[in-house]
């Protein structure tokens, strides 16, 4: 370390680790950076099950969402859509849809001689007085097109002399909900672009020494993210140079930023609000997905009327045009060794997000097994003219975690040997090995495997199988990214500020129970108010990067505060600062004098103490590192058990097993609800959800909730979550993210499960009794 | 969705005549479920809905009437399906109506939907409803379903169009031996419940045999011959609102351990509610065990020509026909 960074950092020795794995380890940190929280910290608000601030809001309706903004004199936009899988605009004239009633500005979308890529591509928009006759005034807009060859499979996009989706290469923006690290832009073959690949050792030669082997192709569906609020948001121009928009984002800087971008302004002159959000998955990072410009549309509409305007999707839009999780085709060859254990993985995984990229597989079949010596992954996007992939909650790890979870298993009962010691035995990560240990015992597998085994073999008709998968996750909580501003005012009112949104994750409520805890305050005295960028710069929420970016920083400017009210109350109690400690009620104490909080808070000079504060980059990873990085990596793992009634083909979720860690759990309510909703979307993806296009026509036959088919109520399992607390040294609270690593194994769980109640794999999600009675007939793979 | 009007006829004779003439663009209204479903998606906009709840106490009493009579049952078009699923007093022999009218759709659309327009909503099928394609039910020249994604398509009596009939309620009233009775041109008339639904090859347009502007009054389910049971069994994807893969409503008469009568009728699995004759002959006069169930169960499918999607369903009704059986005749079923 030079001297000069020697000067502004210190060494900590804190107590890391997690169940009875603790032990003392240095980690580095800025100077000024409090001790960071760790295994010795009693902390008495942080940590505490916590009913979310706003529930009472949200549950009552009067929360109020961008479709519920109303604006005095707003207008309601609608949005032409191609019908053509795949065309060339010949003629736009949008001059005849002013003259319909109520509408008041349009603006075409696409130009003359544009290729609109995939059915639902935008074409022109319009403004009216009413969402009616804004839609009905659609049909007025003169439109003509000249259909283009298309391809919508992704098997037969890769054959040679398949229609170009794209003449050009595709270059992308970037967006905080795609994992950070995972490189794009390859070389293309046809409507193939070779993606990157992750590789260790010699998987060819593995292969050749491995004494089984076990090679399938295992292929998963297009999933939508289906969020309850659709795309949204409402454009108000302040003066020609400042607009305010309110919008259904995870991402307030990124929305703010395109908008500023899309029309010549300073960031600082956009404002965002995102009071509450009803649902991103990943899908609400910019205005809209790519293809579709649903910011320019809003904006330019509320630039020519002179009017806010309100741009709220219909449900059949949001299915087509938003985004979606591709699909993928993954061929996974595992080698083995005589003693069982694995000589190589090898997976060349090609998936589709339609007209976009993002198609990888995660780092499951790289990252999860790393005793396994030879490992390389290899996945490439294949486009089609379809809707446009966008990230989907952990983008390419369910996908990737249901193959090689599910080939491992065929591998395991090939050799005849348990699957959850075949794992027990390539999983290096402390934390993930002792949850499997732990699930072992809890979910009582051993007896569960042998009485669903005896059931098999006595011909049962009502089925049941075990299954267990992995998560792997990194920690992306983000340095210098947000900044938040604590204050404690004179009347003793404590404000905790931050532009971040709440993607439902309960960000709001953690925010408060830190500076609570810091403050030695109750929770219920510290109003924290987030959603709106004029509250300080924050992240978007992807990468499940919310908590771990934006609570150390809370907790640090908290600190700061505290420090300035400490220093005041020296003062007041004429005691040296050294000599001053903080009670759990807030008030300071000094030798045998206290002062009260309220009492103190009154001689603060001038209004308010304020600090605004960041965190810094990660400074510790323990006990294991995120594949290729100096960030944590954030193990869980998930038993699945499943029900199947051989004689209908109908496999239900029965129960999940779902053991988690968050780093230090901030709010074990919260991030409860974060596993249960990510268990609920992978039982959802394992076994119904499917978008369906028909490849003769290029069109999707189930753009709407009903026969895409998301889990309800009654198709829940039971759900046991389980955290099991990880002092990771990573930021000054000890948090990591949640909300993706939640719903990674949940779908090859299941999978798994399936496997051991027919006997054999069923290697397409999701599995519907079409693919299960097949199975039980006889067909290996369905 | 057009705007449209809301006509309030208090007599069976006005909403009759308001709606003859000009019927394509003047359809009833009942619970409005399916009707508004059409016209939201834009694949109907009619002028006029004709409300058949506004009518007075007096002129809509058949269609309201949820009522005993002699051992049977007397049930309005007009009766909700949640009504029908809560009433007290179904004679047990009627299980099958009552499990298939609290298991279609979800709780609150069973509030809303009535009997007759369960029974004459239009398919499901992602081909007719949807906004850019034409299929031979709506005006184009092929069936789009027999080579593209058919899974949730028709396995039996098939053709030209491959749709399945959607009412969960039609199964077990077939089953039951309901009659209709329809209010026409002609006045009253009462037909067998079966003979008002309309494979494709006879009629492309619609899925049932009523002329235009006729209503449906009610349906009357006849006394049970003692000894009879009925039950319903479906297939689902998921258990939330969600539509069947395949259904199954049978009544059967057992005298000791023998079958003395067998109605069994398919659902989902073809455009109309199908009765699996080659079952209900197999059955009669044997003693029911499980062997017999295993043994009849696969008749369900004879004739069956699945698509290239759809062979599942076979496999799958045969399950349900068979877990029905057990079900029905007190046989134990398999662990
Ligand atoms: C998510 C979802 C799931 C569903 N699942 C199922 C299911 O599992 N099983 C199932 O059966 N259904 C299901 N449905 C469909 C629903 O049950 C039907 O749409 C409903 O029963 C129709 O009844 P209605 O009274 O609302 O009919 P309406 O929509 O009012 O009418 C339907 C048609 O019948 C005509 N009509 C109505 N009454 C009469 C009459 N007395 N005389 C002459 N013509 C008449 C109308 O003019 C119209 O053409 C589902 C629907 C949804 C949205």
């Amino acid at each position: 370390m030079s001297q000069e960074e020697d000067s502004l950092t210190k060494n900590v020795r804190l107590r890391l680790g997690f169940a009875d794995q603790l032990r003392e380890v240095t980690v580095t940190t800025p100077k000024d950076e409090p001790r960071p929280w760790d295994a010795d910290s009693a902390l008495t608000v942080v940590g505490q099950p916590t009913p979310r601030v706003e529930g009472s809001l949200k549950a009552s309706g009067a929360a109020v969402y961008t479709h519920d903004v109303r604006l005095p004199g707003m207008l309601y936009a609608a949005i032409l859509r191609s019908p053509h899988a795949c065309a060339t605009l010949e003629h736009l004239d949008v001059a005849a849809a002013l003259a319909q009633p109520g509408v008041v500005a349009a603006v075409p979308l696409a130009k003359v001689g544009d290729r609109l890529r995939f059915a639902g591509h935008d074409v022109a928009a319009l403004a009216a007085r009413s969402r009616d006759e804004a839609r009905a005034a659609l049909s007025a807009i003169a439109v003509r097109y000249r259909p283009e060859p298309f391809v919508v499979d992704t098997l037969e996009a890769m054959q040679p002399g398949a229609p170009q989706v794209h003449a050009a290469a595709v270059s992308e923006r970037r967006t905080e909900g795609d994992e950070p690290g995972e490189a794009s832009g390859g070389a293309a073959r046809g409507n193939v672009r070779l993606g990157p690949s992750q590789s260790k050792g010699d998987h060819k030669k593995g292969l050749r020494q491995a004494k089984v082997t076990h090679s399938a192709t295992y292929t998963t569906q297009v999933h939508t993210h289906s969020a309850l609020e659709t795309h949204s948001l409402v454009v108000r121009w302040e003066d020609p140079r400042r607009m305010t928009v309110w919008c259904s984002t995870q991402g307030i800087f990124s929305v703010r930023d395109e908008m500023a971008e899309i029309f010549g302004l300073k960031p600082a002159d956009v404002r965002v609000i995102t009071e509450h959000l009803g649902g991103g998955f990943g899908a609400k990072f910019g205005a809209s997905a790519p293809g579709s410009r649903l910011g320019y549309a809003a904006g330019e509409l509320a630039r020519r009327a002179g009017a806010p305007v309100s741009l709220c999707l219909d449900r059949r839009e949001e299915q087509l045009c938003t985004g979606n999780r591709p699909d993928s085709i993954q061929q996974v060859t595992l080698g083995a060794g005589a003693d069982g254990a694995l000589t190589a993985i090898h997976v060349v995984a090609h998936g589709s997000g339609g007209i976009a990229t993002g198609a990888g597989v995660g780092r499951s079949a790289f990252g999860v097994y790393s005793r396994c010596p030879n490992i390389k992954v290899e996945s490439h996007d294949v486009f089609t003219n379809a809707g446009p992939s966008t990230a989907f909650r952990a983008p390419g790890h369910p996908q990737g975690a249901f193959a090689i979870e599910l080939a491992i298993d065929e591998l395991a009962q090939k050799m005849g040997r348990d699957p959850l010691a075949l794992r027990l035995a390539h999983v290096e990560h402390a934390v993930r090995r002792y949850q499997l240990e732990l699930g072992r015992e809890r979910f009582q597998w051993a007896a569960r495997r042998a009485e669903a085994e005896a059931r098999r073999a006595r011909g049962a008709r009502i089925r049941h199988g075990v299954g267990v998968a992995c998560s792997i996750w990194g920690d992306y909580g983000r340095a210098k990214a947000a900044v938040v501003t604590v204050s404690v005012g004179r009347d003793g009112a404590i404000f905790v500020r931050n532009g971040a949104q709440d993607l439902g994750t309960g960000i709001r409520t953690v925010l408060g129970q830190v500076v609570a805890e810091v403050l030695g305050r109750p929770l219920a005295e510290v109003t924290v108010l987030i959603g709106d960028s004029e509250l300080g710069p924050s992240v978007g929420s992807g990468g499940s990067q919310t908590t771990s970016s934006v609570a150390p920083a809370a907790r640090n400017a908290a600190e700061m505060v505290r420090a300035q009210l400490a220093e005041l109350a020296a003062r007041l109690l004429d005691r040296p600062i050294s000599e001053l400690s903080w009670g759990t009620d807030g008030s300071a104490r000094a030798g045998r004098r206290s002062l009260p909080f309220r009492e103190l808070c009154q001689k603060i000079e001038g209004e308010a103490v304020v600090a605004s504060a960041t965190r810094p980059k990660t400074y510790g990873a323990h006990p294991m590192r995120y594949p290729g990085g100096d960030n944590y990596q954030i193990a869980g793992v998930q038993f699945a058990a499943v029900e199947l009634d051989t004689w209908t083909g109908e496999l239900r979720a029965a129960e999940i097993l779902a053991i988690h860690e968050c780093g230090r759990t901030h709010n074990p309510l919260t991030a409860r609800s974060q596993v249960q909703g990510g268990v609920l979307l992978g039982v959802s993806y394992a076994l119904m959800e499917a978008r369906v296009i028909d490849r003769r026509f290029g069109q999707v036959l189930n753009p709407n909730l009903e026969s895409y088919k998301i889990a309800g109520a009654r198709d829940l399992p039971a759900i046991d979550v389980v955290f099991c607390e990880v002092h990771t040294g990573a930021n000054s609270t000890g948090a990591v993210g949640i909300g993706e690593p939640a719903t990674i194994p949940t779908a090859a769980s299941i999978a798994c499960a399936a496997l051991h109640a027919i006997g054999r794999p069923v290697r397409s999600l999701p599995i519907t009794p079409d693919r299960v009675l097949a199975a039980l007939a006889g067909q290996d793979g369905a | 969705m057009r705007p449209f009007s809301l006509i309030r006829p208090t007599t069976l004779a006005a909403a009759r005549a308001r709606a003859l003439a000009e019927p394509q663009a003047r359809p009833f209204r009942a619970g409005g479920i399916d009707l508004l479903g059409l016209m939201k998606e834009g694949l109907r906009a009619p002028a006029e809905l004709i409300e058949l709840h506004a009518l007075s106490a007096t002129e809509g009493a058949e269609m309201r009437a949820l009522a005993a009579t002699e051992g049977g049952l007397r049930v309005g078009a007009l009766v909700s399906l949640a009504a029908l699923a809560r009433a007290k007093g179904l004679p047990p022999s009627f299980e099958a109506l009552r499990e298939a009218a609290s298991s279609a759709a979800t709780p609150a659309i069973r509030e809303a939907a009535t009997v007759g327009g369960n029974l004459l909503q239009r398919p499901r099928c992602w081909y007719l409803r949807h906004p850019d394609l034409e299929c031979l039910k709506s005006g184009g020249a092929s069936c789009l379903a027999e080579g593209g994604e058919n899974r949730l398509h028709a396995i039996l009596g098939g053709g030209p169009c491959y749709i399945v009939h959607p009412s969960t309620l039609a199964a077990p009233l077939v089953a039951l031996a309901a009659t209709v009775t329809i209010l026409g041109g002609g006045g009253r008339r009462t037909l067998p419940l079966e003979e008002l639904f309309a494979p494709p090859r006879e009629r492309i347009d619609a899925e049932h045999r009523l002329a235009a502007g006729e209503l449906l009054l009610a349906l009357e389910l006849p006394a049970p011959a003692p000894g009879l049971r009925s039950v319903y069994e479906v297939a689902k994807e998921k258990l939330s609102h969600d539509w069947p893969l395949a259904e199954v409503a049978l009544s059967v008469v057992v005298e000791g351990q023998t079958i003395r009568g067998a109605r069994v009728v398919l659902g989902h699995v073809a455009p109309i509610p199908w009765r699996a004759l080659a079952v209900e002959q197999a059955l009669v006069g044997q003693v029911a065990s499980a062997e017999l169930f295993a043994r009849v169960a696969p008749l369900a499918s004879v004739g069956a020509r699945p698509l290239a999607q759809n062979g599942y369903k076979v496999a799958l009704t045969q399950g349900l026909v068979r877990a029905a059986l057990h079900r029905a005749c007190d046989v134990p079923i398999p662990e």
